[in-house]
């Protein structure tokens, strides 16, 4: 396809989200009607809810404001990309903030109603089937936040204007389920709730041509791969009489290894080992400098975080 | 000339990055790949701490 082919358009008005099913290949735009809005976000596989986007794996990989050319992930043990970001024109977003809720606003403002972001996921996701218990974690677009230097996670205002847009390329079938965020006596959408607009497009084959490899990996597990496949169905927790339990890789067996060094290599090894954390314990020290040193040579990303390819 | 000896205490899933970080060739053994890891990590940081001086 050459062009882009739009679909279907919404505008989700103040105080409402949208649950959207996204095909693989379609590209959904999250548009600034007036400007200065926050749009919370949720992402379910399409034909398996519990398979979700998760924000801890998000910000592992891309920080904390993901923007143009970032993905966002599915939780463990699935830690899929689910969607790309091809287009960001504010390029400020936040994965730290967790939605606000209603206990937000009658603990902090007394309010024994009010719009808030869980309330309005649960509500668009009741279309689908989905509780409130199903709303997670939330990709928070246009959300302008940071972190201070107590390391206490912050919100102030954004600059987003009428026409900004971000744009999410499934990469998967989804429901992606977007929200006009609650929050009007806080700064996050500068205090005022306003529409945002939504456009459903085919991708066109420059669109797809962006969108960098990742790698596939056998730990990417699905409901075949659980010992126990089957979704819960009743709320109380029982144990299971034939549970017996087996985790990977245990028991951790401690081998010992002798390492000879030189008068030289001592004198290295002495230079930098990390005496302020394991004091008089070589063994410990030198144990830190090898994977230290491996770390250095090996990862080509950040700790956690995949090898992404280039388009 | 005088030898030291360290027992580095590894468990079996370090042991296998060790094996493998050796299969690509990097080290002909376990201690000679520890022994590279020292000298590569002790230059790294003379290097850097020379730079760290001249400025």
């Amino acid at each position: 396809m050459t062009s882009r082919q739009v679909i279907s358009e919404f505008v989700i008005e103040p105080g409402a989200g949208k649950a959207i099913e996204l095909l693989k290949g379609q590209i959904l735009r999250i548009e600034q009607v007036e400007g200065g809005q926050c749009a919370d976000f949720n992402c379910f596989n399409l034909h398996d809810y519990k398979e979700f986007m998760h924000c801890g794996r998000t910000r592992t990989v891309h920080g904390f404001h993901p923007t143009t050319g970032t993905f966002m992930w599915s939780a463990p043990p699935r830690e899929r990309a689910m969607l790309y970001i091809l287009e960001d024109t504010v390029g400020r977003n936040d994965v730290l903030f967790p939605r606000c809720s209603a206990y937000v606003y009658e603990a902090a403002y007394g309010f024994a109603v009010h719009t808030n972001c869980h309330d309005i996921q649960a509500e668009a996701q009741r279309e689908y089937g989905l509780t409130p218990d199903d709303v997670h974690d939330s990709f928070n677009l246009f959300m302008c936040t940071g972190v201070d230097e107590d390391g206490h996670a912050f919100m102030t205002r954004q600059t987003s204007k009428p026409g900004d847009y971000v744009d999410l390329l499934a990469l998967m079938d989804v429901l992606a389920v977007p929200n006009v965020c609650g929050a009007d006596v806080m700064k996050t959408s500068n205090f005022a709730l306003k529409p945002l607009k939504l456009t459903v497009s085919a991708a066109s084959d420059v669109d797809h041509a962006k969108v960098p490899s990742v790698p596939i990996l056998a730990s990417q597990r699905t409901p075949k791969d659980f010992r126990n496949p089957i979704i819960k169905t009743d709320r109380p927790l029982r144990r299971d009489p034939a549970y017996k339990a087996e985790f990977p890789n245990t028991p951790i067996v401690i081998t010992e290894l002798p390492i000879r060094l030189t008068p030289e290599e001592v004198a290295m090894f002495n230079a930098v080992k990390r005496t302020d954390i394991y004091g008089d314990d070589d063994a410990a020290a030198l144990r830190d400098l090898l994977f230290s040193w491996w770390e250095e040579r090996f990862l080509q990303a950040h700790a956690g975080a995949p090898a992404i390819g280039n388009p | 000339m005088t030898e030291t000896i360290i027992k580095l205490q590894l468990n079996q899933q370090q042991l296998e990055l060790l094996d493998r970080t050796i299969a690509q060739g990097v080290a002909a053994d376990r201690e000679a790949l520890v022994r590279l890891a020292l000298r590569e990590y002790a230059a790294a940081r003379k290097t850097a701490s020379v730079a760290e001086t001249a400025r």
